[in-house]
Order: C-alpha cells, then structure tokens, then sequence
C-alpha cells in the first residue's frame, strides 16, 4: 500500500507500530492524537521517556528495573534472601508483591524460551540465576513464568538445570488459568498459586 | 438449534442481504456463481470462525468494503434465543459479539452454534492428503468438546517452536541443543500423547456411527474400518521422541508425532484412497461428516445445523433419494443449482441472483 501521509508521519506512525501490542491502526490513531497535543504537552512525553530511559537500568542481581546498582527489593535488608522466584518479565513482580504472599526476592529473565522469537537459555538471565544459587544462601527457587507452553517449558529448563544444587525448586499450584498471564491474574488466585506450590523435579 | 435469521453485509458477493430460514429444511437455489456456498460459508463461519473453503479470511470481505459482518438470530433447543454477530476486517482481528457481548476467548462459540458442512470439497476426506483427515478428526474433536481447542493450538505452538529450534541448530547435536531439545520434548509428549489418545477414542466412538450411514447412504451393507495406528502409540511419544532424534536434528523436522499422523479408511478390507469408486468415496465422505454430526448432537444435547452445500447433484439419484430419507433430525439448508430431487421436500424455497435475494 502506498504510503499517503507526509514523511514525518509515517515515520512516526511506523515507530509507533513497532512497540508491543500497537496495531497499524493504533499506531495511526496514536500519532495523530499526538499530533494535536500542544506542543508542551509533547515536550513532557519526550522528556519521560528520555528520563526513563537514562535514569532507569537493571539490578546488578535480579534485573528487576532499579535506579541504582540494587533495586530496592534487592536492597532490602528485610527480605529473605533464601528464597528466589524467577519470573518473565519485570513487570510480573508487580502482581506478585500485590499479593503480600511473597517475602523472598525475584530473579528476572527478561524473557521465555522461543526459538521463533530466537530466544534459547543463553539469551536469558539463566547463567546469572545459576551464580546466585552458587553465592548466595538459597533453599528455594519459585519458578513463576506464566502458564502457557512457553513458560512452561522454561520452567522445566530450570528445573532440570537447577537440579544438581541442594536447594528446592517449585512451580506455583494450578489455579492460573492455563493460557493465561501473571500480570492478568487476580491477587486472591495468585497468592493461593503461590502458596500451594509443587515441587518440579517429581 | 437453528438459525432462524441471517444476514450478510458485505460478505462476499453481498453487500447486504437477508435470510429467514425454516427450522426444518430450506433451500437455496440459484445458478452457478449467484452466491449460494457463500451463504454456507457465511453459517460455517459464525461456528468455526473459519472458511470451510480454506481460504484467508480477507477472502471473504466484499471488494471495496473494509469489513464484512454476519449477524444471525440462534435459537437454542430450551428456547434461549442469541444474537450471533461478527466483524470480519480486512485486516486484523475478527471480533465476535453474542447477545452484544464481546467474546473472550473464540473457543467460548462452540457452544452457542454448531454447523456440520457438507462439501464437494469433502471429496478429499477420502482422496486427499493425510492432513485432510488429521483436520476432520481435531474438528470433530473440538466441536465434541471445546476445550479440544486448546490442545490443538497447543500443539500446533510446541511443533513450530520445536521445528525452528531444530532448524537453528544446522544438523549438529551438541549438548546445549539436547538440553533445550528435552524439555521441548517433554512438553511435545505430554500435549502429543495426549491428542494421540483423544483421536483414537474419537475414532472407535465414530467408527459404528460411519458404518451405519454408509449403509443408509450407499444402500450397501460393507464394513467400514478406520484405521488409527500410528508407531509412536505402541512406544508413547516420549521414547519416540528420543528414537528419532538424530534424525529429526539431521533434517531439521519434527519427524514424529501426531502432527504426522494418517487415519486409513478402509472399506471392506481394502483402502478407501486407492480401491474405492469415485461415488464409494462421496458416500463415504458423506458418512464421516454425518456420523460427527449425530456424535455431536448425541455428546452435547445440542442438534447442530446441518449443510449440504452442491452436494445433490454430485451423488447419483439412488444415493441423493437414500441420503434425503435418512437425514438427520434438526434444521438442514440444502443449495443447489440443479433441480431440487422431489425427495428433498424443503418448507422453504430461497432463490438468489446475483448476490440479491430473489423470492
Ligand atoms: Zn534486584
């Protein structure tokens, strides 16, 4: 299809399109709602994603997004550093602290095992999850990736990888819809999944 | 369960037209090319949210329109009435509304509308590729029991996942590729195995139920055997798995699994695909879409609609006369562009021309 807008748009439009869940529809709906913001109303968005972006990195230990070398779970002397739970994504620590189930700390790995994404063991955080199990005092490991197949399959990765170490490693109970995402599931269900979890390497 | 009412806007050849429909049996008449498979598919459509002519769903979207829509009235056996509707966009997602309602999840429209289509095409069940009876079993298998669905999909997901991962891997086995391969294989079998016994119970349920409308169809007492074995099964898909692979790595393809399998249909003692005449096979075609369509209502106390789209002309009259007088109870739409046979009897006649409704 022929491109019908000025360059600058469809330059715009075509960015836009590229983050994650933006249709071409969006993305045109978004760039033209953009287009009629005041002009320092454009200035504030440009200058929050420019603030985020440097002032944001990844805990030196989880990969949880911190401001420092620690993120502030990782920095809290309060909570239990025996027990680790790896999720997806940053944002799945959100629901799981919302539950007030968990005290232990996170392990992020930035990602699923998804070949068609080319994403294998080695493009995640696994080999420094291995290395804190290796220093740090961990008894349990909580794999918390979503319940889908790729999640799945992640999680009897690191079952089976972290099977050589004297510690436990569990996989929440069922009651997460099959199909579904941490970040859609209620506290109530999640905190109960949590809680009930079984052991992965039976 | 019948549709009582529907229309199609912009689908296909219509850009808008209406449809009310007996109970019992309607026809639709009109020569070849007017639009009558079109109004099939449009039912088929609201069912499976899919073209039982295999096409893109673009395909479907009249030329200069955006979107197509169907809206139908279903009336359910205990009297609950909904409002079937969809959007069908040119590009992007088909959005389903029942009662005005957003869908969730496409699989919650299993319950809510069941179509048994019966097509020339269906000739394939028979003729064609083993993929056009592993697709008749997993339909049969999802409208039994919607939650089939996601064990499907599952499937389709762990077998794409693990075919690319085969291909990245170039034909070299090294440890870290049998380490990603386990667990990959592990879920394959679980969802595998799984599917495996699914299909097998399927198949012994059908296999009666095909043989006696065979009998009814083609007027014939033969026994008709399907044949569901693949080698995996004796093993478990697990040892399988392992068995192959070297070779599945060396090809860079899932070369076992359920993704390959074949069920053999059998007439008398010899293979339906290569003994069986050219009317043998419409019969048996035929059988196999009738018998799921009596499975479906017998499991779901849900009598689906029934649809014999073109297919009277193509059986001869002792067939077509046999098939009328056993057909199944609940609503039945025949379309054709040859003469109604005097055994069809319809309530209703609907002629169309040129994508308008005529009378
Ligand atoms: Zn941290």
């Amino acid at each position: 299809m022929a491109s019908t807008y000025t360059l600058p748009v469809q330059n715009l439009i075509d960015h836009l399109g590229r983050l994650p869940g933006i249709g071409p529809r969006s993305a045109q709906r978004i760039a033209f709602h953009l287009l009629k913001l005041p002009a320092e109303d454009v200035q504030r968005l440009t200058q929050a994603i420019t603030d985020a972006k440097e002032r944001v990195r990844f805990c030196s230990q989880c990969f949880n997004f911190a401001e420092d070398d620690l993120c502030p779970i990782c920095a809290d002397p309060r909570r239990d550093s025996s027990v680790i739970c790896v999720v997806e994504e940053s944002r799945d620590i959100i629901p799981l602290e919302r539950t007030g189930e968990f005290k232990g700390r996170y392990h992020v790995l930035l990602g699923v095992m998804n070949p068609i994404e080319g994403i294998g063991p080695d493009q995640l955080k696994m080999r420094e999850l291995v290395m804190r199990i290796g220093s740090e005092d961990v008894r349990e490991v909580i794999v918390c990736t979503n319940p889908n197949t790729e999640g799945e399959v992640t999680a009897q990765y690191i079952g089976r990888l972290l099977k050589p170490f004297d510690i436990t490693v569990t996989r929440p109970a069922s009651g997460l819809p099959v199909g579904g995402d941490l970040e859609y599931a209620d506290e109530l269900t999640l905190g109960r999944a949590i809680s009930g979890r079984r052991r992965l390497d039976d | 369960m019948f549709i009582e009412q529907i229309e199609l806007v912009d689908f296909r050849n219509y850009e808008r037209a209406s449809f009310s429909l007996t109970a019992e049996t309607t026809a639709i008449v009109g020569r070849n090319g007017q639009g009558k498979t079109n109004v099939a598919e449009a039912m088929a459509f609201l069912a499976t949210l899919d073209s039982f002519r295999q096409v893109p769903v673009a395909a479907l979207v009249r030329d200069g329109a955006e979107s197509a829509f169907v809206r139908a009235t279903v009336k359910h056996d205990d009297g609950r009435e909904l409002l079937v509707e969809v959007e069908i966009p040119r590009q992007g997602r088909v959005n389903v509304l029942v009662n005005k309602q957003r869908l969730a999840r496409t699989r919650d429209l299993v319950g809510v509308l069941r179509v048994t289509v019966f097509s020339p095409d269906d000739l394939d069940l028979v003729k064609g590729a083993p993929s056009e009876r592993r697709r008749f079993a997993d339909d049969a298998l999802v409208s039994v029991a919607a939650k089939n669905d996601a064990l499907r999909l599952e499937l389709d997901r762990v077998i794409r996942q693990r075919n690319t991962l085969l291909r990245q891997c170039a034909g070299r086995l090294t440890e870290e590729v049998g380490f990603s391969l386990d667990v990959w294989d592990e879920r394959l079998a679980a969802v595998g195995d799984e599917i495996g016994q699914a299909r097998a119970t399927l198949l012994a349920q059908l296999q009666p139920m095909v043989e006696e409308a065979y009998q009814q169809v083609a007027g014939a007492r033969v026994a008709v055997a399907l044949g569901y074995e693949p080698d995996w099964r004796r093993t478990g898909l697990a040892a399988a798995l392992t068995a192959s692979r070297r070779d599945d790595v060396r090809r860079g393809v899932s070369t076992v699994g359920p993704h390959r399998d074949d069920i053999e249909l059998f007439l008398g003692s010899m293979p339906a695909r290569t003994h069986a005449s050219q009317g043998e096979m419409r019969s048996l075609a035929l059988s196999l879409r009738l018998a799921v369509h009596r499975l479906v209502a017998r499991t779901t106390d849900m009598t689906p609609l029934l649809v014999l789209d073109d297919v009277l002309s193509e059986l001869d009259p002792g067939r077509c006369e046999a098939l009328l007088a056993h057909l199944p109870p609940g609503q039945v739409v025949i379309t054709t562009a040859s003469p109604l046979p005097v055994a069809a009897r319809p309530d209703r006649v609907i002629t169309i021309e040129a994508g308008q409704v005529k009378t």
